[in-house]
């Protein structure tokens, strides 16, 4: 596991013991991806307005632990501020803000709205006749929204090659409405599909760095609690819990056990 | 209604180029002029309500002034969330202009007729929600608030009344004021049946376009009549009714759907809020105070 990768979900796992709150597991199964973006993106944590930067929307809003940690560690602010997570006073609440976080680009909770944000930006970009990219980050329990999908129809058809568009595929909803091969439902919507494991912070920038024409999405392979296996093992129980200290340690051996 | 939309769009992008139109595939054909003049400019997005709003919040965050367009019902109803949301948490504000709102598509059945769109946005924060109920209304009202700091709903009507009145955001206008003891409060077109069913009846007449922000000053000034909001949607009555301790009763829909067809005339009617109806029901109330005062 990359060093950073790990210390970041060292944060989210202290953080949330701290606060109460939090989504570790689908946390953990975006760190890299998120990791890996802001590694590729153009932007710069003492100018988060910069207006030659690319845009990320977080449409699986509920991973903001995963997304304030990883603005944390490339210097948007410290992460002790974090540890503030949900608190009534905070700005850091359990869904980001982007009236109170520079770095967060739209308010996102409800599951399916993202997305069709980050077609709308794209649309503006292009229209401005601007190189900035867009990302969203899509889970596959959030696909289980019809906006979704009518948000990747407008992409397609507006031919948006500034937009791309990344699946988490966590597993998260086989108790549920999961989606089979999404890759193919990707490309039945008319968008370039790169499929990988989405913990591999090379097969990720890869995939950031390939130029295709149209709408691209990058169906990550991601897997719930990556790196501690009561998480994993127990994704369910784990869903939305935040861990006792004695979880705490647990957690934090685990972790202390991957490979940097 | 939608021409008058259509020419002063016409008129305002000629100096703004900030003026993106999302379309739900209605009135595109209207709007052929701007699309050949402004073709990066236009476009019919589908039928995807929920996703118009969405990009046009999206837009936004880039620093163009969206409109988006389609039929009452499906852009506020189905589309409520992404309103809230997308629009107005996220302060990312964008026009909102419908066509067929009440009974204008009548004979389209109940799935058409749209009566909730003005009471459910009055209740969101950071929304402007406008009743234009004529032509004049609609252009001066466009051209003062399509690029305020909030997200502003225009409810266009089909059958625009044809009286003038004084239009400025934000205020009503009293239309008669004969020191009555009984006011009626309306907005939009129906204004026209009001008028004519109050006529010869000593009553007071007060009209509003703009119903968030409601002109509270205004009802203040009528406060010792009793008040009757006459309105064939939910959300005058509503917003009337946050001026505390009036006495307010509300003439126009009951709980049921309108299951007949027709035009927005013969619904009307059967609502019992043409012009008969309206003024059978105005001279019951003033012979139940026992004042019946005729001009």
């Amino acid at each position: 596991m990359n060093s950073a990768c790990k210390k970041i979900r060292e944060d989210i796992i202290k953080i949330s013991h701290a606060s109460g709150h939090g989504h570790i597991p689908t946390c953990f199964s975006v760190v890299e991806v998120l990791y890996a973006l802001y590694k590729h993106m153009r932007h710069d944590p003492q100018y988060p307005k910069w207006p030659l930067r690319d845009i990320f929307i977080l449409s699986k809003g509920h991973a903001s632990l995963a997304l304030y940690t990883v603005l944390a560690e490339f210097g948007y602010f410290a992460v002790e501020e974090v540890y503030s997570f949900g608190a009534f006073n905070s700005r850091f609440g359990c869904h980001a803000d982007r009236s109170k976080i520079a770095g967060v680009e739209a308010s996102t909770g409800s599951l399916g709205h993202g997305i069709g944000l980050a077609v709308g930006a794209a649309l503006g970009i292009r229209l401005k006749n601007e190189t900035r990219q867009v990302y969203t980050l899509i889970g596959d329990g959030e696909s289980n929204e019809g906006t979704v999908w009518e948000a990747l129809m407008v992409a397609d058809h507006l031919g948006l090659e500034n937009l791309t568009v990344i699946y988490d595929d966590n597993r998260s909803h086989s108790r549920g409405l999961q989606l089979v091969n999404p890759k193919r439902k990707f490309e039945a919507f008319g968008f370039h599909v790169l499929e990988l494991d989405g913990h591999d912070l090379n097969a990720l920038q890869s995939a950031f760095n390939t130029r295709v024409s149209g709408p691209k999405a990058i169906v990550a392979k991601t897997v719930k609690g990556f790196g501690c296996r009561t998480l994993s093992d127990h994704q369910y129980e784990w869903h939305r819990k935040s861990p006792s200290k004695d979880q705490l340690d647990l957690l934090m051996e685990q972790l202390d056990a991957q490979a940097v | 209604m939608r021409k008058q939309f259509k020419d002063t769009i016409m008129d305002l992008s000629a100096d703004d180029d900030s003026i993106v139109l999302v379309f739900g595939d209605v009135s595109v054909y209207l709007f052929d002029e701007f699309k050949r003049k402004y073709p990066d400019r236009f476009y019919n997005m589908g039928i995807c309500e929920n996703t118009l709003i969405s990009v046009s919040g999206g837009l936004r965050s880039q620093g163009f002034t969206p409109f988006v367009h389609t039929i009452t019902p499906f852009l506020t109803e189905r589309s409520l969330e992404q309103i809230k949301l997308d629009l107005c948490y996220n302060r990312f504000p964008a026009n909102l202009v419908t066509c067929g709102a009440s009974f204008d598509y009548a004979w389209d059945g109940a799935t058409h007729h749209s009566y909730t769109d003005l009471a459910n946005l009055r209740l969101l924060p950071e929304i402007e929600v406008l009743q234009p109920g004529s032509t004049k209304e609609l252009d001066v009202l466009l051209r003062s608030q399509y690029n305020s700091d909030k997200t502003t709903y225009f409810r266009l009507s089909d059958h625009p009344h044809q009286i003038d009145v004084p239009v400025a955001f934000g205020k009503g206008v009293i239309i008669r004021d004969v020191g009555a003891d009984l006011t009626v409060m309306t907005a939009g077109p129906i204004l026209d049946n009001v008028l004519q069913a109050a006529s010869d009846l000593d009553i007071n007449l007060v009209y509003f376009h703009t119903i968030k922000p409601i002109d509270i000053a205004l009802i203040e000034k009528f406060r010792q009549t009793r008040i009757v909001v006459i309105h064939d949607a939910h959300g005058l009555y509503e917003a009337i009714a946050e001026v505390p301790h009036l006495s307010l009763s509300y003439y126009g829909l009951g709980d049921h759907f309108c299951s007949w067809y027709g035009t927005v005339h013969d619904a009307r009617h059967q609502l019992g809020l043409d012009a008969g109806g309206i003024a059978s029901y105005l001279r019951s109330q003033i012979q139940k105070e026992g004042r019946l005062h005729v001009l």
